[in-house]
């Protein structure tokens, strides 16, 4: 179920009265709100739903027998035997085709013909999502950072609907003991839970459709047809695209849960306005940045060994995690580049310090010059994620240093506007933001009735009909 | 890695002002929530009917019809809804577009002037016979390049969009793609394609059109009284419509070229293509003058015409070809039928591309 539907509004009406109804009989509510979660996910096929159990009780059964195990060895087998299951269903879904084709294609040049039978297996929506959620769970189990849950707190941990297609990517102990506990049914803070609904909504349906169809799908469908100009704005226009359609879902997935009474991590924190990539994965898709410091980057040994080997886990750590968003090389080269990126930083951070070198002082110059040089280096990135493949990439590239003095038809003054004042707009300090919904919060119900309905009649009449899924839906 | 990132432990609150902000009982939420959806609803409800008006024939259409019926009329008697299409004057959004929304169009750059016949066209490979329409050039160049108009719907799209950018890699050809999701035949209540093709025909003047339309036309004419799907009645209908579309994709002097839809994985959806592309083939035959119908069922299938999603290409690799949906293509799968139209192009119609 997409959350801009009518489907879903109606869907979240009974949700939402369950969950205050219910919310005085621990039990019951748990049981209900798994129920309409697995009712939510089940929507668009009922078989990813035995998926969703059978995560559940991998991670279930893993949790138990990792706590249950006596000795650090039978733990630690425990919990690889765990992850294996886990990562055995992602990887079965996820990448299998993309590897018997690659291995198929090797055999084939070896001349051992094709060595693996080829089958085109469908990703379940969210996989992705609630599999590194179920990994999390066992391994801080593991570490002895979480107790067991109980069977119906996990799976409804995992299933819980707001977070469920697309993230935030929520931890055992930030969502487990919320589930626990009563939420207050008078102390609702709905204004930032609605301003929320409405600004990823706003953001989703209206920016990121514009820019998708004004400049983003025309020219990377055909990168030969446009201009050096059309070129870099549609690269900076999926910037935007990509930017407006994740953190919309995310603002409207931490709306919902807030109007349920439960809180979620944030997961964007104005990430265009880094001044290194090192900056931009604090503030992008955070939940997933510390997901993978915790339990890869950080295990592989981190930065506290030898220079090379700081370099290689910033390597590891950020090909698997372009891995993690697809299966396709395209991925592959996006995860190398931020990994490339990070290493010559902190190679170079290391050599200052090395070396006796002050710090530089920072300057308003100084720090623009950054903030756009790692936007233009983000957006080469994204080039990449964007592309149908490695030589749509190039393509377009190319014809940022090759199609000038060409017409540039769209390259229009509004998508001008609307590129650039995206960008700009992640320097309005959230002090302002949330004084706005402090003031709404102060209104009388008429008034608020009236904004809202207003705001909801600007979305659906200047966004599109039939709004297209979230681009982290395929993840 | 941020290995320095701080810790997040739950949505942090960003302010002094958070604590500011008024709480309110759930059900005060409910009830402000609730009564800024109806009233919404009561300004967005003629909209919301059209949109139902134009959806596929079935128990969700009727009773959405019949749940927005009051309202919309509501609305319009308040004068409400005035509101909506004001602005929607306003910005310039009551064209032909589907469901009167935005969509993928893909426009390309100015139009140049057709020049004269070169050369005599020859037979085609996969047409349904030999291809009659004389091509206006055969010998275009990047001062005088050969305009080609590609139309279709989503699968249209996933061929268009190779075609289009292998076509730009020639340097001589000008293509434009107009390609909408979710459009056929069937439904030009939904998006009117014979109208949307006039204003390409007129903008782009192409002197080749290449069309792939038809995944989304298996659906009953919508009445009263509804035509279903399958029934002679359809089938004489849809014929109509198809000839007529190709007639006009012809009318102004260009080559017509249609590409046929692949296998599906769903059989039935598969036997309903290949009743399409039964109806696209003979109506191709037809029409006067011919249009080329490229069939790409053994293509993106097995030889026996079943669903295949991997195929082997010429340099003996692996490819897949179709998306896990099994019905949409792959961009290696457009790719596919890209090369089925250039080599067309480039063989039986005798144009010169680099």
């Amino acid at each position: 179920m997409l959350f801009p539907t009518f489907d879903f509004a109606i869907f979240f009406a009974i949700a939402f009265t369950v969950n205050w109804l219910l919310n005085p009989y621990p039990g019951p509510w748990k049981l209900s709100m798994i129920a309409l979660s697995y009712v939510f996910y089940g929507w668009v096929g009922w078989s990813y739903c035995l998926l969703l159990v059978a995560t559940t009780a991998i991670a279930f059964i893993g949790g138990e027998t990792v706590n249950a195990a006596v000795g650090e060895t039978r733990r630690r087998l425990a919990m690889g035997l765990s992850c294996a299951g886990l990562l055995g269903l992602l990887g079965w879904f996820k990448y299998y085709g993309f590897l018997s084709v690659n291995i198929d294609n090797f055999t084939h040049v070896l001349g051992l013909g094709h060595a693996v039978p080829l089958l085109q297996v469908a990703l379940p929506i969210a996989i992705s999502f609630y599999t590194f959620m179920a990994l999390s769970y066992v391994i801080d189990i593991y570490r002895r950072q979480l107790e067991p849950a109980r069977p119906v707190d996990l799976a409804l941990y995992l299933s819980f609907f707001p977070h469920l297609l697309a993230g935030p990517i929520v931890r055992g102990h930030e969502l487990l003991p919320q589930l626990r506990r009563k939420r207050d049914p008078r102390s609702v803070d709905y204004a930032r839970a609605l301003w929320l609904i409405m600004a990823g909504l706003f953001k989703k349906v209206v920016i990121s459709s514009y820019v998708s169809g004004a400049i983003v799908q025309p020219v990377f469908t055909a990168p030969a047809q446009h201009s050096g100009l059309e070129s870099v704005f549609a690269a900076w226009g999926y910037a935007v695209q990509i930017y407006c359609d994740f953190s919309g879902y995310t603002d409207i997935a931490i709306g919902l849960a807030l109007l349920l009474g439960i809180r979620f991590p944030v997961n964007f924190d104005a990430p265009y306005t880094a001044r290194n990539l090192q900056d931009f994965w604090r503030r992008w898709h955070i939940t997933l940045s510390r997901w993978l410091r915790d339990y890869l980057y950080i295990p592989l040994g981190g930065s506290s060994g030898s220079e090379g080997r700081t370099v290689r886990n910033i390597m590891i750590t950020m090909v698997l995690g372009g891995l993690w968003h697809g299966a396709a090389w395209t991925f592959v080269v996006w995860g190398a580049l931020h990994g490339l990126g990070q290493a010559v930083g902190h190679v170079r951070r290391r050599s200052r310090v090395r070396r006796g070198l002050p710090a530089v002082a920072d300057g308003p110059v100084r720090i623009w010059v950054q903030r756009f040089l790692t936007f233009q280096f983000v957006c080469l990135g994204w080039v990449f994620f964007n592309a149908s493949g490695l030589s749509n990439a190039f393509a377009l590239l190319g014809r940022v240093f090759s199609g000038w003095g060409r017409p540039s038809p769209l390259v229009t003054p509004l998508l001008v506007l609307v590129v650039v004042g995206t960008v700009v707009s992640q320097l309005v300090p959230s002090a302002r933001v949330d004084r706005l919904q402090a003031a709404f919060s102060r209104q009388k119900a008429g008034v608020q009735v009236g904004l809202l309905s207003l705001a909801l009649l600007g979305i659906t009449t200047f966004g599109p009909v039939g709004v297209a899924p979230f681009i982290y839906y395929r993840f | 890695m941020p290995e320095n990132a701080p810790p997040q432990t739950a949505e942090p609150e960003t302010s002094a002002d958070a604590t500011t902000r008024a709480r309110a009982p759930w059900t005060r939420v409910l009830w402000t929530c609730v009564a800024a959806f109806a009233l919404w609803l009561l300004l967005f409800a003629p909209t919301l009917q059209h949109n139902a008006q134009v959806s596929p024939v079935g128990t969700r259409r009727t009773v959405a019809l019949d749940l927005l019926g009051p309202i919309a009329a509501t609305s319009r008697a308040l004068q409400l809804s005035r509101i909506v299409s004001e602005t929607d004057a306003l910005t310039g959004r009551t064209g032909n577009v589907p469901g009167n929304g935005a969509a993928v169009t893909v426009i390309g750059p100015g139009h140049r002037r057709a020049t004269l016949p070169r050369r005599p066209t020859g037979k085609g490979g996969h047409t349904t016979g030999p291809p009659t329409t004389v091509p206006d050039i055969t010998h275009p160049t990047a001062a005088d390049p050969l305009r080609v108009l590609i139309v279709g719907d989503s699968l249209g799209i996933d061929m268009g969009g190779p075609l289009q950018n292998d076509l730009a890699n020639t340097g001589v050809v000008t293509a434009t793609l107009d390609a909408r999701e979710s459009t056929g035949l069937t439904r030009p209540d939904y998006f009117n394609w014979p109208v949307e093709l006039q204003g390409d025909l007129a903008s782009a003047r192409p002197q080749v059109v290449v069309i792939m339309m038809g995944a989304n036309d298996p659906q009953d004419f919508p009445g009263p009284p509804d035509i279903p799907f399958t029934s002679p009645a359809w089938n004489v209908m849809y014929a109509q419509r198809v000839a007529a579309f190709m007639q006009l994709a012809g009318s102004g002097g260009a080559t017509v070229i249609w590409v046929g839809m692949p296998p599906m994985q769903n059989p039935q959806l598969s036997a309903e293509m290949s009743d399409v592309d039964a109806v696209d083939q003979q109506q191709a035959a037809l029409v006067h003058p011919p249009v080329n119908f490229l069939s790409s069922w053994t293509l993106l299938g097995t030889a026996q015409g079943a669903y295949a999603p991997f195929i082997t290409n010429s340099a003996g690799e692996v490819v897949n070809v179709r998306t896990p949906d099994g019905i949409h293509l792959t961009p290696a799968g457009g790719e596919v039928l890209s090369q089925l139209v250039l080599n067309f192009l480039r063989g039986p119609l005798h144009f010169v591309l680099p």
